[in-house]
């Protein structure tokens, strides 16, 4: 135990000293919150303004509204005519409309009798906005889904209310929530496909030679290796968020304890592709670029900056095999309720999956010199 | 010298292959308590495949080697807590201290010295709270003798430990390697520097291609090979090779290294007669010396060409 420490000190102590590696590791991430933040929070602070019509006019559609409109809704609403509404959000007044139709008290009522009935509200939203859109259909699918757990009696039973997407083109105002869970996939995966680099280097200059010539056992070497990456996980993550709520005020609405399962897991299944990948690679400089080469078009290809909904097919299925797709995925739900890529059990799955097979790879292939 | 006991390394019949290249091919050798023991020759004779064998980090295609009376490839945890390691040419991490370094090999072994003793030891105290990577050459090469020293052991291996220094660190190193010795500690070294293996070595076995050529004391190896001392001079002094050869007393003519040997058993009629045909000839020899012959004089005999080509 003693020795595990000591090595993980030490090598903290060498990452904290190199500035080159503390900037990609701790600042770079942190940098893009702050600029994707500025780029994309509008003027109005962080709630997203939204039209909302109400066709039903009952206690029942008021009490959606309520909820929309509560202090913990990303949006605030403005309230008039479908029409009205469509105009304003052609204008860029509002970013989406909300419509409930006529009839929702009915189908509530019907429901209960126990014959199942079934509304749908009409979500306008702008596919070119996609940050705000995000935000808008997160927060309207959350405040259907709750609507109708309250209602239906048991599972199995399909749901009173559901929303249907309609397009419309609108003026941008957005917001950052969507994209704090994505700069931390982002950030974690660097982190573990980075970690090759110090690994070859070690191997390069004989460090891991020379203490394969100590009796310390290699599995210490790699578990605090594993430590040390994990540690900084944990700080990456918490400078990721608190910048993101501190600057953005963002809101983490979702389950933190699942949110801390996905940050360990898929640092671990990334840095498992680091290990796999220092296997293979013999200098510091071919180390340096084939990172790049891995992590760049992972970057771009994950649906981590725009939605996964908005891509065309051929990117969402180069997508679908990429494990960051998963990470963001699994981040982006478990922490502000995003809509799914796959369910978060897939999501875990696929990035155990990784972690298994590349720490596979790594206990055959990985050479200590 | 102070061969007792059981050997603290033997070896017999050690191969090891890469691919096609016999690096080390059927070597036998034993080296005793307290016994400084030297492998000399060029780069890819085999030397650091062998000493890499004997520190655990490799395994042989066949044969034995082993450590303190253990075989190396069962009991390799063991014996690393007995011995000293300094690999060629290794950095280390470059952001860490001397003193975070020392500190943290000692903590790989069950028992090790005070970290402040062994800067001392290696006279490091002036930087003992630099950066590896800020240390010079010597300085590098003294903190991986120092840590080769963590564990107090009682074997240590050194490989090449003074290639690439300047002559004056070279010298104080090998001061360090003969207070080691003077402690009883036993060490084996590889070197390709022949004066090396003479200013330090009991004892020297000369490698090439694998194999070992010869093996014994520095006197031992000269004297079996050379009864006769060197007399040298420049090659530019164009004499006939063959009356060279037939001067009073030398016994074999050779050409080293831009210069013109001749090994005689009875020098000062050798010089006389030389000199008597240069001044036949009106020619004058440049750079005329005499001396013993050497490690080097023992290598090109083996093997028919210098130790550095």
């Amino acid at each position: 135990m003693k020795t595990l420490v000591g090595l993980t000190v030490a090598n903290l102590k060498s990452l904290t000293r190199d500035r080159a590696a503390l900037f990609w590791t701790l600042f770079f991430p942190i940098m893009f919150v702050l600029l994707f933040g500025v780029l994309f929070s509008g003027s109005g602070g962080s709630k997203v303004t939204v039209g909302f019509v109400d066709q039903d006019g009952t206690a029942t559609s008021s009490g959606i509204r309520d909820a929309l409109a509560s202090d913990r809704s990303p949006l605030t609403l403005q309230i008039g005519s479908l029409e009205a509404e469509k105009a304003a959000m052609q204008n860029g007044d509002v970013s989406a409309v909300i419509v409930i139709p006529k009839g929702l008290e009915a189908a509530v009522a019907q429901t209960r009798t126990g014959r199942p009935a079934s509304v749908a509200i009409q979500l306008y939203t702008d596919p070119s906005q996609t940050q705000t859109t995000q935000v808008v259909q997160v927060a309207v699918s959350s405040a259907a889904d709750n609507f109708s757990l309250a209602v239906i009696s048991g599972p199995g039973q399909s749901a009173v209310l559901t929303v249907t997407q309609l397009t419309l083109a609108s003026t941008n105002v957005s917001t950052v929530t969507y994209l704090v869970p994505s700069i931390l996939a982002m950030a974690l995966m660097q982190l573990g496909v980075f970690a090759a680099v110090p690994l070859v280097q070690q191997r390069e200059k004989g460090i891991l030679k020379r203490i394969g010539a100590t009796p310390l056992a290699r599995w210490k070497l790699v578990a605090s290796n594993i430590l040390l990456r994990l540690i900084v996980a944990a700080v990456d993550t918490v400078l990721i968020i608190g910048v993101g709520i501190a600057v953005f005020n963002i809101q983490i609405v979702g389950n933190l304890a699942l949110a801390a399962g996905f940050v360990f897991l898929g640092a671990g299944a990334f840095l498992a592709i680091g290990f796999a990948l220092a296997s293979f690679l013999k200098t510091e400089e071919q180390a340096t670029g084939v990172v790049q080469v891995v992590q760049m078009p992972m970057m771009f290809l994950s649906g981590i900056f725009f939605p996964f909904a908005f891509m065309p097919d051929f990117l969402r299925s180069v997508a679908r095999l990429l494990p960051l797709t998963y990470l963001g995925d699994g981040l982006r739900q478990s922490m502000v309720n995003a809509p799914q890529v796959a369910p978060m059990a897939v999501d875990a799955a696929i990035l155990a999956g990784w972690l298994v097979v590349c720490l596979a790879i790594s206990a055959r292939s990985f050479r200590w010199e | 010298m102070t061969q007792s006991g059981e050997p603290v390394i033997a070896v017999a019949d050690l191969f090891k292959c890469y691919g096609d290249v016999k690096a080390v091919d059927g070597v036998s050798f034993q080296v005793g308590r307290g016994e400084v023991f030297g492998m000399l020759g060029p780069n890819g004779a085999g030397k650091t495949t062998t000493i890499e064998i004997l520190e655990g980090l490799r395994e042989p295609d066949s044969g034995t080697a082993t450590v303190f009376g253990m075989d190396i490839s069962k009991h390799a945890p063991s014996i690393k807590q007995r011995i000293g390691v300094q690999l060629q040419s290794v950095s280390l991490y470059p952001r860490l201290t001397v003193t975070e370094l020392l500190d943290l090999f000692g903590s790989f072994y069950n028992h090790h010295l005070p970290t402040k003793q062994l800067i001392d030891a290696v006279d490091l105290g002036e930087r003992a709270g630099a950066r590896s990577m800020d240390l010079s050459g010597g300085q590098q090469q003294r903190l991986s003798i120092a840590l080769a020293l963590i564990n107090d052991p009682e074997l240590i291996f050194l490989d090449e430990p003074t290639t690439g220094l300047d002559p004056q660190a070279r010298r104080s190193l090998w001061d360090l390697v003969k207070g080691l010795q003077a402690q009883g500690k036993s060490i084996m070294l590889t070197t390709h520097y022949m004066e090396e293996a003479a200013e330090l070595c009991d004892r020297v076995a000369i490698m090439d291609h694998g194999h070992i050529l010869e093996m014994g004391t520095v006197a031992e190896l000269i004297g079996r090979r050379f009864k006769e001392r060197a007399v040298f001079f420049d090659t530019s002094l164009k004499l006939p090779a063959e009356q060279l050869g037939k001067l009073d007393g030398v016994t074999r003519a050779a050409v080293e290294d831009g210069q013109t040997v001749l090994y005689s058993s009875e020098v000062a009629g050798t010089i006389g007669a030389l000199l008597a045909l240069a001044d036949s000839l009106s020619v004058e020899p440049h750079n005329l010396g005499i001396r013993q012959a050497t490690l080097e004089d023992v290598f090109l005999d083996l093997t028919g060409r210098a130790l550095r080509d």
